[in-house]
């Protein structure tokens, strides 16, 4: 027997290794309702142990070298990077005061849509806390689109918070380390989301596929759906807040499982493959957190008056526009308003050019009388041959009529 | 290629390295794997644990070390995805098997027979992969050979830069 084990050790060795990794792999794997295999989503003890145990040993040094690129990258935007800055804090700043001026005339329907969803005892969540991460390493495995950030445990963090930038969702917290965390990117194969169309309103389930490009199945073939529609969170999978960016529609392919079925692929509102700082929603609440809160009073108190001065007028506009008759008609497309309709018998006309321009000509330069420029009807050739070539109108009476009685107020020549 | 008796060549060619060379080269692929796909995206056709498993194999000569090296290396890899553990360890142990095997048979330290082993390797690799997840464990998972095959392209010249480097590691006689 010894000699046999010695013999075969190599054998022996590899069929010990292949067998204990087999039974490891057992226990991993668990099969469905409908019969198909899948992965448990929280890791046995001693599967998590194991990832713990990589993290410890991989992690500093990958944090090291993520520490020296944001050192290296640090002093070239802290030092040789500000040739513009004045000029980009000026265009923020005007950012900012654009921003403010929306959010105070946005203010009102936000109040009104709060008061609608708690009339129809509907509590919308809004991001309550977020602990901002920086993203060090990844799997380093193109089939596992997952990546590592730089707070865990101690931070706060726990498995199925959301990821997000400023731009949209990123993915959700999958596992948690005492210092740092794994995070399964929305691109993954494994993951899930639910999506809504902006402008449709047609939902479905987000997925990642084996090339890492973000689809929504499970879609009713709609002849709506178009390449450029936004992509919304749905804030029905209790992890993302509703309204996060997600995308945009790039293309619909059929499902080929699946007749009558879509496939929506998606451009992703944020660059996944090139992340650096996350946010992660540690909490949502039915309120503004503090911080919004205090931007709003900020935006009322510095916007509110110009914002409701700007609401007026257009609310005064748009009353004036439905009481008077115009020639632009909101339902037809330019080339078929009326004011350039061919087939019109009665066309709209544009008003007649005025014979003799005076202050009240529409889109005319009055010129004032003066010594050298008598009024007219003051005996000048030019006025006089003028005057004899105009046709019998409102023109040619407006002439004697001035003439006659000076200080009568010129009439409308139209 | 020439081929020569087992014993003849694991007694003259066995390469040997400082014992921290076994510890920091390894982490070094792993912690590189894991960060190179930031800077390179989904074009990071490379597989860093898998080249440095057939390296030691093949200058180690032995079979055991092999198996041993190649299953540390994939159930690190394995453990740093949110994979099951031991799909990329099944796969890798057998890599440093068949790798140690061969290095024992073949000439070794010529480095077009090195490119060309780590070529074959890595479809092997590759292979026993999708052997595993989708047939022993039914897992549904896509694949594409032609990225497979842009891996075992990329880990060729990754190992043809990266042996001669690490050979002037090997402690002389």
């Amino acid at each position: 027997m010894d000699s046999l084990f010695t013999r075969y050790r190599n054998l022996v060795v590899l069929l010990a290794f292949l067998v204990v990794q087999i039974a490891g792999l057992a226990v991993q794997v668990r099969r469905t309702s409908y019969g198909r295999s899948t992965l448990d989503t929280v890791d046995p003890k001693s599967v998590r142990l194991i990832r713990l145990w990589a993290n410890a040993v991989v992690s500093p040094p990958e944090r090291l070298i993520h520490a020296t690129k944001i050192g290296s990258t640090g002093l070239w935007t802290d030092y040789f990077d500000l040739i513009h800055v004045r000029q980009q804090n000026q265009d923020l700043q005007k950012t900012v005061d654009r921003l403010r001026l929306e959010q105070a005339a946005l203010l009102e329907d936000a109040r009104q849509g709060q008061r609608l969803q708690a009339m129809l005892g509907f509590q919308e969540k809004y991001i309550y806390t977020t602990v901002p991460a920086q993203v060090y390493g990844s799997s380093g495995s193109d089939r596992s689109h997952v990546f590592y950030i730089d707070k865990g445990a101690h931070n706060g963090l726990k498995p199925d918070m959301a990821v997000i930038t400023s731009d949209g969702i990123v993915g959700k917290v999958r596992d948690v380390f005492p210092y740092s965390a794994q995070v399964l990117a929305v691109n993954d194969p494994t993951s899930g989301a639910g999506v809504i169309l902006e402008t449709t309103r047609i939902r479905g389930v987000l997925k990642g596929d084996v090339a890492g490009r973000l689809e929504v199945v499970g879609v009713t073939a709609d002849q709506r759906i178009k390449p450029g529609e936004n992509v919304l969170t749905a804030g029905g999978d209790l992890i993302f807040p509703r309204g996060l960016p997600v995308g945009v529609v790039e293309r619909v392919a059929t499902d080929p499982d699946n007749d009558g079925l879509v496939d929506i692929y998606l451009k992703p509102a944020t660059h996944l493959d090139r992340l650096d700082e996350v946010l992660v929603i540690t909490s949502t609440e039915p309120r503004f957190s503090k911080q919004d809160q205090q931007d709003i009073t900020t935006s009322e108190n510095l916007k509110g008056a110009e914002a409701a001065t700007i609401s007026d007028q257009l609310k005064a506009a748009q009353i004036m526009g439905e009481k008077l008759p115009g020639l632009v008609d909101p339902s037809l497309p330019p080339d078929k308003q009326p004011l350039y309709d061919d087939t019109n018998p009665n066309p709209a006309t544009p008003p007649p050019q005025p014979l003799h321009p005076d202050e009240f000509s529409p889109g005319a330069a009055y010129t004032p009388p003066s010594a050298t420029n008598p009024p007219a009807g003051s005996g000048t050739g030019a006025d006089n041959s003028s005057a004899s070539h105009a046709p019998s109108g409102a023109g040619s009476k407006a002439a004697p009529a001035s003439h006659s009685t000076p200080q009568t107020p010129p009439q409308r020549n139209l | 290629m020439a081929l020569l008796g087992a014993d003849a060549r694991r007694d003259f060619e066995i390469h040997r390295y400082p014992l921290l060379i076994y510890a920091l080269v390894p982490l070094v692929a792993l912690v590189l794997q894991a960060w190179l796909p930031r800077i390179l995206g989904r074009f990071a056709w490379v597989d860093l644990p898998l080249v440095i498993t057939v390296y030691f194999a093949l200058g180690r000569r032995n079979p055991v070390q092999g198996t041993v090296i190649g299953a540390v290396m994939g159930l690190f890899e394995d453990a740093l995805s949110h994979y099951a553990i031991g799909i990329n360890g099944i796969a890798k142990t057998a890599v440093g098997f068949l790798a140690a095997s061969v290095g024992i048979r073949v000439e070794v330290d010529n480095h077009t027979v090195r490119v060309l082993l780590i070529f074959v390797l890595s479809l092997v690799s590759s292979a026993i992969y999708l052997f595993v997840s989708r047939f022993m464990l039914g897992l549904a998972i896509e694949w594409s050979w032609l990225t497979e095959l842009f891996r075992a392209v990329g880990n060729s010249v990754v190992g043809l830069v990266l042996f001669p480097v690490l050979d002037r590691l090997q402690i002389r006689e």
